[in-house]
């Protein structure tokens, strides 16, 4: 049975880490404790040992891939289970009395999760066949298809079955560009075949069961988000076409996908904007900016402002402060914001806690902390969850409004447009007169099962006076 | 079996010959050859690009530096762009926390960020850890003035690699490049924050790091 290298757990806080760089290759003998990979984390960089001795049957985790604590990044055979003990070279042994070969099939099975759940026990086979299987054994069970990590996961992504593959790397391994090679056709095949995309392997292999399971372990997870079976079926999926790059989703880009999607399915959304004139808003800054630095080491932007505002009308709207529970719904003592912050990874939303005890220097501090933190991966699991309510900025040029999608299980999330001066009519003294503001759009998206469109409306409006009237503490 | 702290004090080290003496001694704790250890030494000018250094972050051409007999070397470790050289005192652990049962690495970058702060507190000068940020900062400092910069690794469970306090660094010694990638950070020295250095403040603080990592990891 092969021996799983796993992430230790080097830390409390260490979570999770990122394979730097492999020392050895598939198939290198190594000795035990000979550093394997390279892993770096948050706070250190570790070199992970091998367990034991062996064979390095399969690498797991590629260079580039974020593996959790306890995630395996690669299998050993370990050295008195290669292919001197299985039970296919014992028979040939025939009367010599092999202290490690029983006479019986060993009972050494591969790890379910390889062989599917409803395969039978199946005698250990060599990792690397070092001499094509002899054709007195049509029999033996065929190999899983070998394949480059890299390979695996392009086609997942692509629809590919490794198994219907001819590999040109090196021990015959499929290589990445094997499979774009193979993905015009395949998928081509596909959507001929349907409604079995999958159906393409080869004949030859046809009646092996466990094969197609095997080759694509971890196809359900790598299609998160991607939309499922039955309905890609009906409206078809997309053929990847040569030039095409096929990119496969990180961890954290996989569960932002299954969250949106999540999001989508569970709370109609709807969305309402407000026109926020920031001239107070904007004086204040630039009258304190300066001195704000200097004081507390942090940049005064615009976002603790409308985060102040938030906190202040949730407090007086605890409606947009709630969550659905079933057929309840719960509105909740604390305040803590949650900020979406977009980093090099993906998109993370580092929670401010009770961020209504905090002054708007407080706030200033702590969203750019959190942010820091979050770009450089420095964040613990508590400070991304528990928010109660969400803010986001995608602060970029030319973003007017837009609705965000709900961060569940909260029932609002406020997004941030950009301040432009425009002109607007006052009334001054009496007289209509039209002149300049800097504006910004404030588009809130609230779940209509917990929150009517007045009382959302409501809550939004007092964001909007709140920034308005300006009355803050710098 | 940890049986105490062995400190050595090497002197000037290239940086390249320092990397090798680490890898020796991590595999002579390995072998069981030789117990937990603190190097000390100091290097002469090197720039060091972790391995997600930025070339961005040096901010004086490769071919400049050269020229003014400054290294530069990539090294596999993980973070940005470091400077080394005189005036600092860098320290490399050579520790086993698995004989030592501390298999925590966070745990064992809080043992080493007290203790610098406790010997910084022997200097004279405030200091601590900060959330989020790995090194020793002048206490409440903002924006943060960097004392130490820390960056351990580990094969196995046994660290390597250390710290590197600036004691009598000389002020522009970090102007070549932006310091571990992070702007707004701002490099500062023992002497600078007590406002001059004492004859034998390198040696102090050589003194006061022995005994404050002495006390714990006895």
């Amino acid at each position: 049975m092969s021996i799983a290298v796993e992430l230790p757990a080097l830390g409390e806080s260490v979570l999770e880490g990122t394979v730097a760089r492999w020392l050895v290759k598939e198939g290198d003998r190594v000795e035990q404790d000979q550093p394997l990979v390279e892993v770096t984390t948050d706070k250190v960089d570790a070199e992970i040992p091998a367990p034991a001795a062996g064979v390095i049957e399969a690498i797991v985790a590629a260079e580039g891939d974020v593996v959790p604590v306890g995630g395996v990044l690669a299998r050993i055979a370990p050295d008195g289970e290669r292919p001197a003990a299985s039970p296919r070279d014992a028979g040939a042994a025939s009367a010599q009395p092999a202290p490690r070969a029983p006479a019986a099939p060993a009972p050494a099975v591969r790890p379910a999760a390889e062989a599917g759940p409803a395969a039978a026990p199946r005698p250990v086979a060599p990792a690397r066949p070092v001499a094509p299987a002899p054709a007195a054994r049509p029999a033996a069970p065929p190999e899983p298809p070998r394949a480059t990590p890299v390979a695996r996961r392009a086609a997942e992504a692509a629809g590919v079955e490794l198994a219907a593959l001819e590999g040109t790397g090196v021990g015959g391994r499929i290589t990445k560009a094997d499979v774009e090679r193979s993905a015009v056709p395949a998928a081509e095949a596909a959507r001929g075949a349907a409604p079995a995309p999958r159906a393409a392997a080869p004949p030859a292999r046809a009646s092996e069961p466990s094969q197609a399971r095997a080759a694509t372990p971890r196809a359900p997870a790598a299609r998160a988000g991607a939309p499922h079976s039955a309905a890609a079926e009906r409206f078809g999926h997309y053929a990847v076409q040569e030039g095409d790059r096929v990119v496969p989703m990180s961890p954290l880009r996989k569960l932002v996908a299954e969250h949106m999607v999540y999001s989508k399915q569970t709370a109609p959304h709807v969305g309402t904007v407000a026109e926020v004139d920031l001239g107070g808003v904007v004086r204040l800054r630039d009258e304190r900016k300066r001195a704000f630095q200097e004081q507390h080491g942090v940049p005064l932007t615009f976002l603790p402002f409308v985060v102040h505002a938030t906190v202040r009308a949730l407090r007086e709207h605890p409606a947009l402060n709630a969550s659905v529970l079933e057929d309840a719904i719960v509105e909740k003592r604390d305040v803590h914001v949650g900020i979406a912050v977009e980093t090099e990874k993906g998109l993370v939303v580092p929670v401010v806690r009770h961020a209504d005890r905090l002054s708007l220097a407080g706030l200033a501090a702590a969203i750019e902390d959190l942010s820091a933190r979050a770009r450089t991966k420095r964040l613990s699991a508590d400070e991304l969850t528990g928010g109660t309510f969400t803010v986001t900025n995608p602060g970029r040029e030319g973003n007017l409004y837009g609705f965000a999608i709900i961060n569940q299980p909260q029932v609002g999330i406020l997004r941030m447009g950009e301040v432009v001066k425009r002109p607007v009519v006052r009334t001054v003294d009496g007289e209509d007169a039209i002149v300049i503001r800097p504006l910004m759009y404030l588009a809130l998206s609230y779940d209509h099962r917990a929150v009517d469109g007045a009382p959302a409306n409501a809550f939004l409006h007092r964001v909007k006076q709140l920034l308005e009237e300006a009355d803050f503490d710098v | 079996m940890a049986d105490g702290l062995h400190i050595e004090w090497l002197g000037r080290v290239p940086y390249d010959e320092a990397l090798a003496r680490q890898a020796q001694a991590v595999e002579a704790r390995r072998a069981g050859a030789c117990g937990d250890r603190l190097l000390l030494l100091e290097h002469p000018p090197v720039v060091t690009l972790g391995r997600s250094a930025r070339e961005a972050n040096l901010r004086t051409p490769r071919a400049q530096l050269a020229a003014r007999g400054v290294a530069v070397r990539e090294v596999a470790r993980g973070g940005d762009v470091t400077w080394h050289g005189p005036g600092q005192l860098v320290g490399y652990l050579i520790v086993d926390l698995a004989a030592r049962e501390l298999r925590d690495a966070h745990a064992f970058l809080r043992t080493v960020e007290a203790a610098l702060a406790a010997a910084l507190a022997g200097l004279g000068v405030e200091a601590d850890g900060r959330e989020g940020m790995t090194g020793v900062f002048v206490a409440g400092s903002r924006p943060p003035r960097k004392l130490a910069s820390i960056g351990l690794g580990l094969r196995g469970w046994i660290t390597w690699h250390g710290f590197a306090l600036n004691v009598t660094t000389a002020p522009d010694a970090f102007d070549d490049i932006v310091p571990c990638g992070l702007h707004g950070v701002v490099m500062t020295s023992v002497a600078r924050e007590l406002g001059g250095a004492p004859p034998a403040l390198f040696d102090e603080a050589r003194a006061a790091v022995a005994r404050a990592f002495a006390e714990r990891l006895a």
